[in-house]
């Protein structure tokens, strides 16, 4: 009988890792740039869907993966704003996978799909974990949850690229600085970009959703360009 | 708790190395996790006993807490943090910013071959 020590060095979400790696490439491959919206349940990140697709749904053709524990009434409330939705019920789940994205990929066109949503379950720890093929992680905050959210629960303000804060028309009712709530998210991330939000009155969503299109611009661009300089 | 997920993956993981090496068993496990992956190393042990505990008995797991590096803008220090806020230990300046600390692999195993 012998002993053995065997170097494994494999990240444990390898398996799933290839298969966001697939979802990247099937997204890149029709033009769609893709968000995975990350936050604590209740921070506002279907209604910050519902006034972001009214204001770009007539200039781009938008698509939403909805995910929540259990029901579907993120997704229905989606659907009345005449944008293919297609709903996760994770039943139990405390984070979307990549499995269950591409699953529900399948039920949306994305050869006619410039802009997706991938609202991800209301929790802002496990959902950081999980590459769904995404282009980018947002991160919401709603300023009724403190400005230390971002020293608690790091790994979402890390690895994510946008913060969006959102409730901004309650801030005169509450003991909450904004500007000390974005510094403690980028003493976590000093590269993120932050929008200040309220779906209520509107503030900060022209910013937000002009954002997005240049987004989605220079993807256009870019895979133009690519398509263009191939033989 | 993404921990059972995380844990079942690791499972995976040692089953395929596990095929590779005929007439072996696990002896031991060592599983690095980052300070800002998002995980509980509790927890995580826990699902993995429960998940393991199929197929696997008797084995050692190591979890080894890797921590992430802030770089002082006050002083220039380059130090390890596992937690915000980044204080330099130096000078008591804040950092901004921290890199690394995202690990989530299983670094080795070890086995018994008859």
């Amino acid at each position: 009988m012998s002993a053995e020590r065997v170097d494994v060095k494999e990240k444990v979400l390898s398996a799933s890792d290839q298969l966001a790696a697939e979802i990247r490439a099937r997204l890149e491959a029709n033009g769609v740039f893709a968000v995975n919206l990350i936050s604590s349940p209740g921070s506002g990140k279907t209604t910050l869907l519902e006034c972001t697709v009214d204001l770009m749904k007539e200039s781009l053709r938008l698509g939403v993966v909805a995910g929540d524990v259990q029901t579907r009434n993120d997704a229905d409330r989606l659907l009345r704003h005449e944008i293919p939705v297609e709903a996760i019920e994770t039943g139990g789940g405390c984070h979307l996978d990549a499995r269950q994205v591409s699953k529900s990929l399948e039920g949306l066109d994305l050869s006619k799909t410039d802009l997706l949503f991938i609202e991800n379950v209301g929790n802002l720890v496990c959902p950081s974990s999980f590459d769904l093929g995404e282009s980018m992680k947002v991160v919401l905050m709603s300023v009724t949850e403190g400005e230390d959210k971002p020293l608690k629960y790091p790994a979402a303000f890390k690895r994510a690229r946008v913060l969006v804060l959102t409730k901004t028309d309650l801030v005169p009712h509450l003991q909450f600085s904004l500007d000390h709530a974005i510094e403690n998210a980028r003493a976590v991330n000093p590269d993120l970009t932050v929008f200040s939000t309220s779906s209520y009155t509107g503030e900060g969503l022209a910013e937000w959703t002009g954002w997005l299109a240049g987004q989605v611009a220079v993807l256009k661009r870019n895979k133009g360009s690519g398509e263009s300089a191939g033989p | 708790m993404h921990e059972m997920s995380l844990a079942l993956e690791i499972k995976a993981i040692c089953e395929r190395e596990l095929a590779k090496l005929p007439e072996s068993r696990l002896t031991a496990l060592g599983v690095e996790v980052g300070a800002f992956s998002g995980v509980e190393v509790e927890t995580l042990q826990f699902c993995l006993q429960v998940v393991m505990s199929e197929g696997f008995d008797g084995f050692r797991c190591e979890v080894v807490r890797q921590p992430g590096t802030a770089a002082c803008l006050s002083c220039g220090l380059e130090f390890q943090v596992t937690q915000a806020p980044f204080e330099c230990p130096r000078c008591g300046a804040l950092a901004h910013g921290v890199s690394g600390g995202d690990s989530l692999h299983v670094s080795y195993i070890e086995v018994e071959c008859e």
